[in-house]
């Protein structure tokens, strides 16, 4: 809440301009030409307040200003329309009076690139939005929106202006947004790529992994490791249907998950040929097989398959 | 690979165009070449030139590939013999895979699933791990 002191002369005219931009509003206590306000408290950013050589009555006026969204920072494109909300309080006194206002749009060099004018008549109170279109071939930039009013009577000239930022749009964003929303979204497309190869690489990993069958009795163990080799051999070239085959071979039971062989309980030469076959006639794999050298014979120590 | 020349490759196959790739893959890398039609003629020089790998095909005539196989480990060179096998036949017959788990060959290749140059780089990567035991 901000309160504004004002000594009035006899016809005390406050007057209250707020600029709405977007979801942006701009309140600006603009200016008081016939009143002449003495204190300003809690002082709005925009606000030109003006004194005036009147002297008159005293009088608090609550003049509320929403500042929820003061700090918004407004960008529009080059052709595009700068919406001006305006909001003309306290004026008259009980009879109409012609205010002209005066837009315009200057830039960061302090020169006026565009002007208009509008003249209202106000009794009490008028509010109203004007829009103001950004000339094309404005060269981006930091820009003001000026807005003054002049009327009959008028004793000091009252101006008010807000900050706003041209700037050039690319496929409908505008140019530092679609850096932004570019830059992030190749970043995280980098991270994906980079995540998805690691997963895929530690699967692979996982996959080429050979399990570790050294409980298993000698005589059994190659068997058991054969049929492992060339489960994780298939599943890589095929997936989790390698899987899903081997399961199904009578006498061969696997873990569903990893392929861990548990146990064959029928004649392994025979497992492994169906198995083989099976991939044979439903992938139309084949099936290659990987051995260490012949180890010097040794009953204890057996060789073991890589 | 520096003494790949030194090193001696048996290549037991019928199929002469497939034959003249190998030896050419294997020349490429300064290795030497000896070739054998067929199983018979595969173990004649295997057991005479003691190569230091052996690739054997399978399916061939006169002597299969797998019967060559056998007799070379038979001997006592061969007993310890590098073999691949490099065959177009899948291992689905029962027959056949006991006879793998058997003879051990260091591999077991379908002709189908390898490149030359994969199967060469196989060959290279034993003969280095056979030479570091020694």
């Amino acid at each position: 809440m901000k309160k504004v002191i004002t000594t009035f002369p006899a016809m005390a005219l406050g007057m209250f301009i707020s600029f709405f931009m977007g979801t942006g509003v701009y309140h600006i206590v603009l200016a008081d030409q016939a009143a002449s306000l003495t204190n300003v408290q809690n002082n709005a950013q925009p606000a030109a307040v003006q004194d005036t050589q009147s002297a008159a009555t005293q009088v608090t006026q609550n003049a509320q200003v929403d500042t929820s969204n003061a700090g918004v920072t407004v960008k529009v494109a080059p052709g595009e329309l700068l919406p001006v909300s305006i909001k003309l309080l306290n004026f008259g006194g009980g009879k109409k009076v012609d205010v002209s206002i005066t837009y315009s749009i200057i830039n960061s060099r302090g020169d006026e690139i565009y002007s208009t004018s509008d003249t209202v008549a106000v009794e009490t109170t008028a509010s109203f939005v004007k829009t103001i279109q950004i000339p094309f071939g404005t060269p981006p930039g930091n820009y003001r929106a000026k807005a003054s009013i002049t009327y009959q009577d008028q004793v000091v000239p009252a101006t008010t202006e807000f900050p706003f930022i041209v700037e050039n749009k690319i496929i409908g964003l505008f140019q530092s947004d679609f850096y932004l929303y570019g830059g992030i979204t190749a970043l995280v497309s980098i991270c994906m790529v980079f995540l998805g190869s690691f997963i895929v690489r530690r699967q692979k990993a996982s996959r080429l992994t050979p399990f570790d069958y050294s409980t298993v009795p000698y005589e059994q163990r190659i068997y058991f490791e054969m049929v492992s080799d060339t489960i994780m051999q298939m599943r890589l070239r095929v997936g989790d249907t390698a899987l899903e085959i081997a399961s199904h071979i009578d006498g061969l039971q696997i873990d569903q998950k990893t392929g861990k062989v548990l146990n064959i309980s029928e004649n392994p030469s025979k497992i492994i040929a169906t198995l083989v076959s099976r991939y044979d006639k439903v992938l139309g794999e084949k099936v290659n097989f990987s051995f260490r050298p012949p180890a010097p014979p040794s009953a204890n120590q057996p060789p073991s398959k890589t | 690979m520096s003494n790949n020349s030194q090193k001696t490759i048996l290549i037991v196959e019928d199929d002469d165009s497939f034959r003249d790739i190998m030896v050419r893959a294997l020349e490429s890398k300064k290795f030497k070449t000896l070739q054998a039609v067929n199983g018979k003629e595969g173990v004649e020089k295997a057991l005479s030139d003691h190569p230091d790998l052996i690739i054997f095909d399978l399916l061939m005539p006169v002597m299969g590939g797998m019967d060559a196989f056998k007799k070379v480990r038979e001997d006592a060179w061969g007993k310890n013999a590098a073999v691949i096998i490099l065959t177009n036949q899948n291992a689905t017959s029962e027959m056949l895979i006991q006879d793998i788990v058997t003879y051990k060959p260091f591999h077991y290749l379908v002709k189908s699933n390898e490149r030359i140059y994969d199967v060469v780089k196989k060959i290279e990567d034993i003969l280095a791990n056979e030479s570091n035991k020694q």
